[in-house]
């Protein structure tokens, strides 16, 4: 009855990839197979949960480790799962975040051998089972990491795939770039040599908002570039998006005007990441109830939704 | 310490709130953890003592646009607006799984007008896998825009209306820490004709962002919960025991900002018969069963036989 959602895990590796980005490697014993686009909510509680018994026995332990540890960041922190593997009986995760804030901080500061609680997987993954041959996955600044893993199960399903990638400068782009750097002001090709996409032989399109590397201007534009440069039939297209807002709301307006299914993978502020307190509500279409529309979770009927269903200019997103 | 004769699983953990008698005095605290589903999937919900639902009001309520959340020190802030599918949508979509948990289940009522009230609990007291009702007063009476729950002739008045509908299931009455002398209240409660009390609600709070000078949350304000309230719920959970609840008789249930077996200990002693656990359940979902484990080999370790023989033992 208990479930296997909550886990222990212990750290494999947590390097810094480039400014205020990490690459977090977790080992865990039990986890749920899980596909691209869901999440994991992690905590640093892991050593108080299991020395529990040795130290209630011995007196020592008040029980109220776990929590006084965590009570500067207290809740969880959500993160997509940005790869997964089976390593012997074990699997190994990968989370890949940007440090903005005291949680991801505490994250940016966990050493190989440390342990933290992971519950997850969480949510509904990007659907990819579709009979469209082409997937384009847009992504903007810490949006990359869910396509990394997606651009992997798209390979595997025959999918042929590009990464539209965007970040405010080259030294936030998460993703090394090996050989030469891809044209300037060009968004019409793409090229391979993003190495965590070359594995899944994703052709990528790079852009910075400053010019630093790649098309010059936001991931949206070059997409615009892209798809006039490379025209793709709308029917045999699907747009996977991730990052911040606004980007996401341009994406899912590009795909409506022209017929292209698309799917988002929105952010909100979780507490439980279950489903339990309705704090992460996102405004969606619903023709069934009155006002047509209603408040849909992003932690369980999300983080991925269909982006026509979104009501991205209502009051009630108000992010 | 005495070599006790009482192993830890011998420790008696039952409790009896006015005649519902629980397995063990470990609740959750409404709103955190849904209608049941949902937590169920984290931990077996027959170990707790009974679980609490969220909010029920007779219409359907969208709640508050986003952000409805937001961390503070040692706590958060949530204006989540009371969101939940409405009596007709409870009754078809929640009861078949509260039917099936196999722990008592106690709903939160919430409502605008004293009709509300009345016709939320009346339904609820005519559904048999319903042990109680617990009354949300923290929220706007809308013929005069102020909460039932700070004024106690008007907590009084709704007590009693709601006394009236409600005769098989045990009505309990929430009180509001937003108060200046919450004995005052509680005492209303009880003579309304209350059969339990759980204190505290959450305590108003906000939070600012200095980039936009914006509040946090859409609401504005919201209700700080988690560690940071405890020390004010476990005095207004002493001061309503010593005043008024020990003499009337009426058992409270203790929550705000529990998360151990100590912090529980802390609100037996304090004059609570039973505890709720709420935030602590979005960080570590299975804290009641930890709690419960906590206190058997505590009571085990001072040679005491139920954790009944804590209540309001405070010096
Ligand atoms: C489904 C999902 C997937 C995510 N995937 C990633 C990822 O792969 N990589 C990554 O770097 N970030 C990701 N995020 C965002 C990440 O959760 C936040 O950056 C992180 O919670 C910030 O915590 P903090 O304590 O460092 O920041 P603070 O600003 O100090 O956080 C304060 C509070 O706000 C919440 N919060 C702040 N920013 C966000 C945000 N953008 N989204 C949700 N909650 C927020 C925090 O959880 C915390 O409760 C994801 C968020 C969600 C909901
Ligand atoms: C997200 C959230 C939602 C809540 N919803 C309700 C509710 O619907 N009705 C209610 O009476 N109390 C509600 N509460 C208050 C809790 O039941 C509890 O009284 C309070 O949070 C203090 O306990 P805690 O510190 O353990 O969370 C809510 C609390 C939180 C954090
Ligand atoms: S985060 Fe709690 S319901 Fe989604």
């Amino acid at each position: 009855m208990s479930s296997n959602k909550i886990n222990v895990g212990r750290v494999v590796a947590n390097p810094q990839l480039c400014r205020e980005h990490y690459r977090l490697t977790v080992r865990l014993a039990g986890f749920a197979q899980a596909e691209a686009g869901q999440f994991v909510h992690l905590s640093p509680t892991a050593d108080m949960l299991t020395e529990y018994r040795e130290f209630s026995t011995s007196g020592s332990w008040d029980g109220a480790g776990w929590l006084r540890t965590v009570a500067n960041p207290m809740l969880r922190r959500a993160f997509s799962i940005a790869g997964m593997r089976a390593v012997g009986d074990d699997v190994e995760l990968d989370v890949i975040y940007r440090v903005v804030g005291k949680g991801t901080s505490w994250l940016s500061r966990l050493v190989s051998g440390s342990s933290l609680s992971v519950l997850g997987p969480l949510g509904l993954p990007f659907p990819i089972h579709s009979t469209k041959p082409h997937a384009w996955m847009v992504s903007g600044g810490v949006g990359l990491p869910p396509m990394l893993w997606l651009s992997e199960a798209l390979a595997k399903v025959g999918k042929k795939a590009i990464a539209f990638c965007g970040a405010q400068t080259a030294d936030l782009l998460a993703v090394t770039m090996s050989g030469e750097r891809s044209p300037r002001a060009d968004a019409a090709n793409a090229t391979l040599s993003a190495k965590e996409f070359a594995a899944s032989g994703t052709p990528v399109v790079i852009s910075t908002d400053d010019g630093s590397l790649g098309f010059s201007g936001h991931i949206g534009a070059a997409l615009t570039a892209y798809h006039k440069a490379q025209s793709c039939d709308a029917d045999d297209l699907v747009v996977y998006t991730c990052g911040p807002e606004r980007m996401m709301a341009f994406v899912a307006r590009f795909c409506f005007d022209r017929g292209i299914e698309c799917h988002v993978c929105m952010e909100r502020s979780m507490a439980c990441g279950t489903g339990m307190c309705q704090s992460c509500v996102v405004p969606v279409r619903d023709d069934d109830t009155d006002g047509a529309w209603r408040y849909r979770l992003c932690c369980r009927e999300g983080p991925v939704f269909s982006a026509e269903d979104v009501l991205w200019e209502s009051p009630a997103m108000a992010k | 310490m005495n070599d006790s004769a009482i192993t830890a699983a011998e420790v008696d953990l039952t409790v009896d709130l006015a005649g519902l008698a629980l397995r063990n005095p470990v609740m959750t605290a409404s709103g955190t953890s849904g209608y049941g589903p949902e937590h169920a999937e984290l931990m077996d919900l027959t170990k707790l003592g009974a679980f609490v639902t969220k909010a029920v009001s007779v219409e359907p309520r969208k709640g508050n646009p986003p952000e409805r959340i937001v961390e503070t020190s040692a706590g958060m802030l949530n204006a989540i607006g009371l969101a939940n599918d409405g009596l007709d949508g409870f009754a078809a979509n929640k009861v078949p799984f509260i039917e099936s948990m196999g722990t008592p289940v106690i709903v939160n009522v919430v409502g605008h007008s004293v009709e509300e009230f009345q016709t939320v609990c009346r339904r609820l007291d005519g559904i048999e896998c319903i042990a109680g009702v617990e009354l949300n007063v923290s929220c706007p009476n809308v013929a005069d825009g102020l909460e039932f729950g700070t004024d106690p002739v008007r907590l009084r008045a709704l007590v009693s209306a709601v006394r009236g509908c409600v005769s098989r299931a045990k009505l309990i009455v929430k009180l509001s820490p937003n108060v200046t002398d919450v004995t005052a209240t509680a005492r209303a409660a009880i003579e309304g004709g209350a059969d339990v009390l759980s204190a505290i609600n959450t305590v108003v709070g906000m939070a600012i962002n200095v980039d936009t000078w914006k509040p946090m949350l859409a609401n504005r304000t919201g209700g700080l919960s988690g560690p940071a309230i405890k020390p004010i719920a476990l005095n207004m959970v002493h001061r309503v025991y010593r005043d008024v609840a020990k003499d009337a008789n009426v058992p409270i249930i203790g929550m705000g900002g529990i998360s151990s077996w100590r912090d529980a200990v802390e609100f037996f002693l304090a004059g609570a018969t039973a505890v709720a656990v709420g935030t602590a359940l979005f960080v570590e979902p299975t804290t009641p069963i930890r709690i419960c484990e906590g206190l058997r080999e505590y009571l085990s370790k001072r040679g005491m036989s139920s954790v009944r023989d804590l209540v309001g033992k405070l010096q």
